[in-house]
């Protein structure tokens, strides 16, 4: 497996999340939103966002898989390996998500977590595959739109590796 | 809602701040240093770095970007059955269990803050049953004084005194998570 072309450096992913950070701050002022990051791909992302945001927050993780191999392309709905913590009646929640594909997972978790009547559920995702979706997932919040490409770095594994790239890159 | 955490939620966590104990920039440059030192150990190896959640996982994530040999992540994530996860004696119950097998690993338990020992304690004789090759601790902070039961730290960030802190992935009632450094809580709100 070859890594090709830099997609985004660690500079630019930074900057970004920054403004996302910023962004999120803004909107949720004192409401004190609970971020709900999605292992094991999105924990990289989430331990930057975080620390971008500056009001009170908190935090909790969720993991899901599916029933086959291929979790997203497939329909069915994901198995809840780990749930939250916390009781998210009345409160802000906001999913955070390395990428979005075809939406399969996502719109499962998405209608899941809205049965526990929170204040307000959003999305935050660092890449979107608008090309690859199949269902339609609201994105509130998006790093960066990105092609049909297979990446991988910034906590997005390819076979498991690559991970701990700062960086994200194709594979070729 | 406590003293604590009511006054974060309306004032953010300056009022409670005694003092930061470690700056990001400390942590960052100690962070990159227990990286290369893991990498230079590790080479040639199957390294998986595990982490207990919440509170390991924003070191375990600046920690695995300055490893710069191939490895796997993981993640545990345990609940005591008293409350109080810092100091409990009871056994933990994992809720979620690692995603791979460890059996003839090399395994690295990333953990922030080892304090009584006792949870990490029983995650490692947990661990060890799996038959890894190599089973390691990489801490951030150490409390020496709070420790009640032997862990063995192969690499360590700061040792700290018997303070209340906070940040970095340490919460106060679930917040703080979020701040970049380690900050001490003033006395009156302990």
């Amino acid at each position: 497996m070859n890594l090709s072309n830099v997609l985004f450096s660690a500079e630019q992913i930074q900057a970004r999340v920054a403004e996302l950070g910023a962004q999120i701050s803004r909107d949720y002022g004192d409401s004190n939103p609970l971020l709900v990051g999605i292992l094991r791909g999105g924990v990289v992302f989430l331990s930057d966002l975080m620390r971008a945001i500056s009001v009170p927050c908190e935090l909790d993780f969720m993991s899901v898989s599916s029933y086959e191999s291929g979790s997203r392309t497939s329909n069915r709905s994901p198995r809840i390996l780990l749930d939250l913590r916390e009781d998210i009646a009345g409160r802000h929640v906001l999913l955070i998500e390395d990428i979005v594909d075809s939406g399969y997972t996502f719109d499962h978790l998405l209608q899941l977590l809205a049965t526990r009547e929170p204040a307000s559920l959003k999305v935050c995702a660092l890449l979107n595959k608008a090309s690859r979706r199949e269902v339609h997932v609201p994105i509130d919040y998006l790093g960066f739109e990105i092609p049909d490409y297979f990446v991988c770095g910034y906590g997005i594994d390819a076979d498991e590796r690559f991970r701990n790239l700062p960086y994200i890159a194709w594979v070729r | 809602m406590s003293k604590l955490s009511e006054t974060i939620a309306r004032h953010g966590h300056e009022p409670l701040l005694d003092h930061v104990l470690i700056t990001a920039a400390q942590l960052q440059t100690r962070i990159a240093e227990m990286g290369a030192q893991i990498s230079k150990d590790y080479h040639g190896k199957d390294l998986l770095m595990i982490s207990v959640l919440k509170g390991g996982v924003v070191f375990l994530t600046d920690l695995m970007r300055q490893v710069t040999i191939p490895h796997h992540i993981d993640f545990m994530a345990v609940t005591s059955y008293g409350v109080g996860v810092r100091s409990t004696r009871g056994h933990p119950r994992i809720t979620l269990d690692l995603n791979t097998d460890v059996k003839g690993r090399h395994l690295l338990l990333v953990e922030d803050i080892i304090d009584s020992g006792h949870t990490i304690d029983h995650v490692l004789r947990l661990l060890a049953a799996r038959n890894p090759a190599t089973l390691k601790v990489a801490a951030l902070l150490d409390k020496p004084s709070r420790r009640e039961v032997y862990v063995p730290i192969a690499y360590l960030g700061f040792e700290i005194p018997n303070e209340f802190v906070f940040g970095y992935g340490l919460d106060l009632d679930e917040y703080c998570r979020n701040l970049p450094f380690i900050g001490t809580v003033k006395k009156e709100y302990q």
